[in-house]
């Protein structure tokens, strides 16, 4: 029964003679709702409903008389069969807030007939109504063998908001509304979280989820739209307090500038700013070269000031420490970084890359020195896998499509891919060692001009953690004018040990996967798709490369 | 000429053969008037009482040139320590001692990358760098051998190592290999005790120009032993060294067994060592299990002894006891001091036939040889050793004395003399 309509009419309640037709048991038999309240005490009698709701909203009091066999016979509108719709079974799990204003709410409903139309919250002093449209909605093995009628169905939901305002926790009444308006009242706890937690909460439910069909798709279909832009704006607040005021120390020799400035973002291993220097150090020319390390990793402090200290007084190189108060992602620290760098030279090297060739930074010169301006303004190298194959050797871009079979939903989840070029080939295969543009390269080993990258604003910020930041950087090179390249200057790269990976950072990959493809999918699908692109700047090269 | 020599341990306070090898020389060195020696041995938790507040590097018991380096905070993922002090302390006392030499025996304890630290404090230093075994090479305690099979291990590789010590990646393995290259380049010579460890180190793509093969020399001992029991019958065998599962006592064990499942009971086997809390829990049991089984046999009817350890001073004495020294050694025995000990008492060796002893050891000359872990084989050389008539009389006499401790002096002042190679 419709609590609002009923309401209203009691504040104006009908007063009309009772119809001359009017049957008590055939009323009530043709309106259970009614009989139920009647037996409940709601109502003295089926006439007294139908004086006060049942003549207004049209009710049937007419005996149907003998019913024709295996036919459907409506006795009332079907928007009236809505307000009749029973209240919905659910369960809200968690209600969680943060003190930045983030809001993850978690639970499930049975909506698999009448679905999920918006989640309010109550609190005090504060309400909320989050739409479902903006909700994850997930597989709830748990609630499947109560609520299922054989049908899958996703019951479980989950949903952010980014207030962007002091919200506070505590009782909490929470209203499950369904499209037909039938609703759920819950009165569930709300715990506070940090901002960092909450985002990490959110990102770990939306790689861990069980869904209904391909996570891979599922997930990415998850954020599309108003959640995953909450995500972004709640990471964006993250960033920006991340790398506020980070602490910088140097350490080793101080030059005015140098030829380069390899800028390294360290995430979980300490031990790779040791090893780098190490390495790194065993040629000469490395003294024209400074490093800047910058960490995401503030419980990592202590350990790399006391490293770079020791590296100073053993390796002897020139190395810049910048430390953030939280993870800022790949793409903020590096811009950050390179704000402190001495030269017009920018390399972005991820920790886990070491020299292949000793002589690498004579070789890195010779590229610098001998190439048209153009080729060299951003360029990558080929990579190698500790087992001596082929990692990389440029990016290019492929796409991967799912149509939706779930009502309600856009008929069709695209996602671009990075796919590398080469990737396990064997180590002197030429036609991916050769100079040439490529639609990309990536992150774990760019040089690239200064005045180029800052005019390209530097890497995208708004990307979750770390992934596709590479490319998005590449493409707007490219947009602006200026291809990538590769050149022969070979790198080991142990890839993905030069950090750690939690599921926290898949689900961060999942929303920049989407974001990426949001940002750059029509470009691509129109002229970079699959290894031979049909971009005029670099179809030649690349048909030449895999000819 | 000024020679730094930069230890593991003092053998004073942690016995182990790398460090008596290290203080040894260095005290041959102290009796030549062309050699100004300082030693600089590692300290660490094992040694509290020696740490003084504040110091890094201090004297030792008022002895002149000893010195401890008092570590702490030791990598062993890395091989390398990780406080800041030790580094500026260590630099600053090569800058105050200004050696011609530095001569390292092992880094554990103080860390590979200050091999890296001396070449960069001093460019024109001559580095030395004695290997006592191949923990450079393999990070399963430098054994060499398999963990998946207890097989020798010839090679090193990422997969390899990770299969060894699968609780760390292939990736690590290949960054350790690299590490531990980069800190070596920095060294001009490398000695071993063994001429077939060169081959090891060159296999692993090492100089093999840059290797010399310097043996490890003994103390002139003051008395002679007596031969061994004039009955004839020589079928008394001494185990000595540590109770580890490298030193394969386990082996003997079984030959033991084996033996007596043969039917032959008429020899005795004396076990000297200690250290068993080092084995692993496997062995460990099987070889409480033995001498706890062997110890319920009345005593007439033991085959084997257990002593317990022994002090050098006591070595005399229970090489007396015994007719041939047992080394079943199951990995890739270095130099095997016990052969020494064992020849300079006039002992034959009955060894392994891989590793240090191998190299030593000459089959049917001066001692014998049998299959690396074979229990079988070892049991049938026991029989051999006392059942055939003369053949420990011949054997004892092809024993050639042991390489003294000036003999060892002399190659390494050899290698420090030697010019730098351009």
């Amino acid at each position: 029964m419709a609590p609002a309509a009923q309401q209203e009419d009691l504040a104006n309640p009908v007063h009309a003679p009772e119809p001359p037709d009017f049957d008590e048991q055939i009323y009530l038999r043709l309106n259970p709702d009614v009989l139920l309240a009647v037996a409940a005490g709601k109502f003295g009698s089926g006439l007294e409903h139908y004086e006060r709701f049942g003549r207004a909203e049209g009710r049937p009091i007419t005996d149907l008389g003998t019913l024709p066999r295996g036919r459907v016979v409506p006795t009332a509108k079907s928007r009236d069969t809505a307000e009749l719709a029973e209240a919905p079974v659910g369960v809200l799990d968690a209600i969680r807030i943060s003190p930045a204003g983030g809001i993850y709410v978690v639970g499930w409903v049975n909506d698999s007939l009448d679905r999920l139309d918006s989640v309010d919250l109550h609190f005090q002093g504060w309400s909320v109504c989050l739409d479902a449209a903006a909700m994850a909605r997930v597989r709830r093995p748990d609630a499947e063998p109560a609520s299922g009628n054989g049908t899958p169905h996703a019951y479980g939901f989950w949903g952010f908001l980014y207030a962007a305002q002091r919200l506070t926790a505590g009782a909490c009444n929470v209203v499950l509304r369904l499209k037909s308006g039938a609703e759920l009242t819950l009165s569930p706890h709300a715990e506070m979280a940090e901002d960092q937690d909450l985002r990490n909460i959110a990102l770990g439910q939306l790689a861990q989820a069980p869904y209904l069909g391909n996570a891979y798709f599922a997930a990415a279909a998850a954020v599309d739209g108003e959640l995953g832009d909450q995500l972004l704006d709640f990471n964006r607040m993250l960033t920006r307090r991340a790398v506020n005021a980070p602490y910088v120390e140097r350490f080793g020799p101080r030059r005015e500038n140098y030829k380069a400035s390899i800028i390294v973002c360290l995430y979980g291993k300490p031990e790779y700013l040791f090893l780098q220097q190490a390495m790194f150090s065993r040629h000469p020319a490395m003294r024209d070269y400074e490093f800047i390390y910058v960490s995401n990793s503030p419980e990592m402090a202590e350990t790399l000031l006391r490293e770079a200290r020791r590296c100073a007084l053993i390796y002897g190189l020139s190395v810049t420490l910048v430390l953030f108060s939280g993870n800022a992602g790949f793409g903020a620290a590096n811009n950050v970084a390179a704000q402190y760098a001495a030269s017009s030279r920018l390399i972005i090297m991820n920790p886990d890359v070491f020299p292949y060739d000793q002589d690498w930074a004579v070789k890195h010169e010779a590229v610098l020195e001998g190439m048209p301006e153009a080729q060299t303004r951003l360029f990558g190298v080929p990579l190698y896998y500790d087992d001596g194959s082929l990692m990389h050797a440029g990016m290019y871009f492929e796409a991967d499509a799912m149509p939706s079979l779930t009502p309600g939903r856009r008929p069709e989840t695209s996602i671009l891919r990075v796919e590398h070029y080469g990737k396990g080939a064997p180590p002197e295969t030429a036609r991916f060692l050769r100079p040439r543009p490529v639609p990309a390269v990536t992150g774990a080993f760019i040089s690239v001009a200064r005045d180029w990258f800052e005019q390209l604003d530097g890497f995208t910020e708004d990307y979750i953690f770390g992934h596709y930041e590479d490319a998005d950087l590449c493409l707007k090179s490219l947009e602006a004018g200026c291809a990538a390249w590769l050149h022969d200057v070979r790198l080991w790269h142990l890839e993905g040990k030069g950090s750690i990976r939690t599921p926290v950072h898949e689900g961060g990959s999942a929303v920049n996967r989407w974001l990426f493809t949001k940002t750059w999918g029509e470009l691509v699908c129109a002229e970079l798709l699959g290894p031979v692109p049909e971009h005029p700047a670099l179809r030649a090269a690349a048909e030449e490369a895999l000819a | 000429m000024k020679v730094l020599i930069v230890s593991l341990y003092h053998p004073e306070l942690v016995r182990g053969g790398a460090q008596q090898v290290a203080y040894e020389l260095f005290e041959g060195l102290q009796q030549r008037a062309d050699v100004e020696p300082y030693l600089l041995a590692s300290a660490d938790h094992n040694s509290p009482a020696l740490f003084k507040s504040g110091a890094r590097i201090t004297g030792f018991d008022g002895r002149p040139n000893e010195f401890l380096f008092l570590t702490q905070e030791y990598d062993y993922a890395w091989e390398k320590g990780a406080n800041v002090l030790l580094v500026e302390a260590f630099k600053e006392f090569l800058e105050l001692i200004r050696p011609d030499v530095v001569h390292f025996h092992h880094f554990l304890t103080f860390g590979i990358d200050l091999l890296t630290l001396t070449r960069r404090v001093l460019p024109e230093v001559k580095i030395v760098f004695t290997a006592h075994e191949f923990l450079a090479i393999c990070p399963a305690n430098g054994h060499m051998v398999r963990r998946t099979d207890a097989s020798l291990c010839t090679r090193a590789s990422a997969v390899r190592c990770h299969q060894c010590l699968p609780e760390r990646l292939p990736e690590h393995y290949f960054m350790r290999d690299m590490w531990m290259r980069r800190h070596l380049e920095a060294v001009d010579v490398f000695t071993t005790p063994s001429r077939f460890m060169i081959s090891h180190y060159t296999n692993w793509g090492l100089d093999e120009s840059k290797f010399v093969h310097v043996t490890n020399g003994m103390r002139a001992r003051g008395v002679t032993l007596p031969a061994a029991s004039k009955t004839g019958a020589r079928k008394r065998f001494g185990f000595f060294g540590q109770m580890v599962d490298a030193k394969g006592l386990h082996v003997l064990l079984e030959a033991v067994a084996l033996l007596r499942a043969g039917g032959f009971t008429d020899f005795t086997v004396e076990i000297n060592g200690d250290n068993i809390h080092f084995a692993t829990p496997k062995r460990r049991a099987e070889i409480e299990a033995f001498l706890a089984a062997e110890a319920e046999f009345p005593l007439a009817e033991r085959n084997v002894l257990f002593n317990g350890s022994y002090h050098p001073e006591q070595l005399r004495a229970r090489m007396a006891r015994v007719d041939w020294v047992v080394v079943p050694s199951v990995w890739w025995e270095i130099f095997c001091l016990v052969i020494s000990e064992a020849w300079s008492f006039g002992r034959p060796v009955i060894a392994s036939n891989a590793g240090g002893p191998a190299e030593r050891v000459r089959d049917g000359v001066d001692g014998m040889l049998f299959e690396l872990g074979d229990a079988r084989a070892l049991a049938d050389a026991m029989y051999r050793a006392c059942t055939e008539d003369g053949l420990w009389d011949s054997l004892a006499a092809g024993i050639t004395p042991p390489a003294r401790q000036e003999e060892m002096v002399e190659g390494f002042v050899g290698v420090y003399s030697a010019r730098k190679a351009a």
